[in-house]
């Protein structure tokens, strides 16, 4: 049976994406970035995971408003990685295992999560910002993801409890998989930020510490706020937290945090953390 | 009204981009999104006029997509992720759009970060 093994929180900030493909891994405004993933990337090269599954969100890249999922899972051998405007980054595609990506849609909507389903089609760096810095792609990824995108970007998006609930039934569904597999499940996004707007700008560290500290103790506290809760806390592109939310609910039960990393530089509170069950 | 989204109402600097919003600015989000297209990059910029006449923007978006008037298009309904794909093609980093959405220079915007240097 697979089982899943630990947790990691990480934003998906795209100039993290911009600062590793120009070398900037030394500079230093940008090191105390990347060397706050070298702990997660050494856990992962020691636990060697066979997937990692990722909460993350879409940019309206993958899909357009026309049409836009709520949840959506990604199925294939390969996820190519979009080009945002700026034309292709030099990252040979992702891999994934489309047996255990089925087996999470079929175990998901036979527990009544009907998600959407997705083949085909390029990822942005909601899954492919961080990636690198936790897996290394020469020659090859290490393992397989398996994207399943939130939508945190047109309202009426899930709620927090919501978010929490897909981490529960993603559990179910990997626990029910036959193949002894080992899975990490990453959440992304945040922490305070906002992108938009004359509040553009905007973070709260304090409200960052608290809700990472929540994260551990008590999830259920965050798991009632409301999307305006978290827009006023965090600024308006922070809602998009709650993706953690359904990392934890994977990880339902007591854990313990293995490493935290915060650098707040320009306007995202970038921050890595790493979980395992207690 | 959405309850997840009440009580923001007096939070300024702020638009929620909901259905209402999407709904209203699609033809110009659509617009902005294409940008992630080669092709639709080339002939913006090739000629911007009948691009934007193409995608059936009105004149008031037009004008504002001539300006890159970056604040003034998330009030016409733009979400921010399309509008950075514009960016991009406008040659803008996200810490300009934030500058020039706050309406400041970009050293003012800049001077009010911990760590300027991480760009
Ligand atoms: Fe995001």
């Amino acid at each position: 049976m697979a089982k899943i093994i630990g947790g990691i929180g990480t934003s998906h900030v795209p100039t993290i994406g911009v600062a590793y493909d120009k070398g900037k891994q030394d500079d230093p405004a940008w090191a105390p970035l990347f060397k706050g993933y070298k702990p997660v990337a050494d856990w992962l090269a020691e636990k060697k995971p066979d997937a990692l599954v990722f909460f993350y969100n879409d940019h309206a890249t993958t899909f357009f408003f026309d049409l836009y999922p709520t949840f959506a899972l990604g199925i294939g051998a390969q996820f190519e990685i979009a080009d945002e405007g700026a034309g292709k980054r030099p990252l040979p595609p992702m891999r994934g295992n489309v047996d255990l990506s089925i087996h999470i849609a079929e175990s998901l909507v036979n527990d009544e999560f009907d998600i959407t389903t997705f083949q085909d089609r390029p990822i942005d760096h909601g899954c492919a910002s961080p990636l690198p810095l936790l897996w290394p792609h020469a020659p090859d990824w290490p393992g397989v993801i398996v994207p399943i995108a939130i939508n945190v970007l047109q309202f009426p998006i899930p709620t927090a409890k919501r978010c929490y609930k897909l981490g529960q039934a993603l559990r179910r569904a990997i626990e029910s998989y036959p193949e002894d597999l080992k899975v990490v499940v990453v959440g992304t996004g945040g922490l305070s930020h906002q992108v938009h707007g004359e509040r553009a700008g905007f973070n709260n560290e304090e409200w960052d510490m608290e809700f990472l500290d929540l994260f551990v103790k008590n999830p259920e506290e965050l798991t009632k706020l409301r999307h305006a809760d978290y827009i006023r806390r965090g600024g308006a592109e922070s809602v998009e937290q709650i993706m953690w939310l359904a990392m934890r609910g994977a990880l339902e039960g007591e854990i313990r945090e293995l490493h935290r990393n915060y650098y707040l530089a320009t306007t995202t509170a970038m921050t890595v953390t790493l979980y395992e069950p207690a | 009204m959405n309850p997840q989204l009440a009580g923001l109402e007096d939070l300024e600097g702020t638009y929620v981009f909901d259905l209402h919003t999407s709904n209203r600015a699609m033809k110009l989000n659509r617009f902005l999104w294409k940008m992630i297209g080669t092709e639709a990059r080339a002939h913006f910029s090739k000629d911007p006029e009948n691009a934007m006449t193409e995608a059936g923007l009105s004149d008031t978006e037009k004008d504002l997509v001539r300006r890159q008037d970056w604040i003034g298009l998330i009030r016409a309904g733009a979400s921010f992720f399309v509008l950075e794909k514009f960016a991009r093609v406008a040659q803008r980093t996200n810490l300009e759009v934030y500058a020039m959405m706050r309406g400041e220079t970009f050293d003012e915007f800049m001077a009010t970060r911990r760590v300027p240097e991480c760009r």
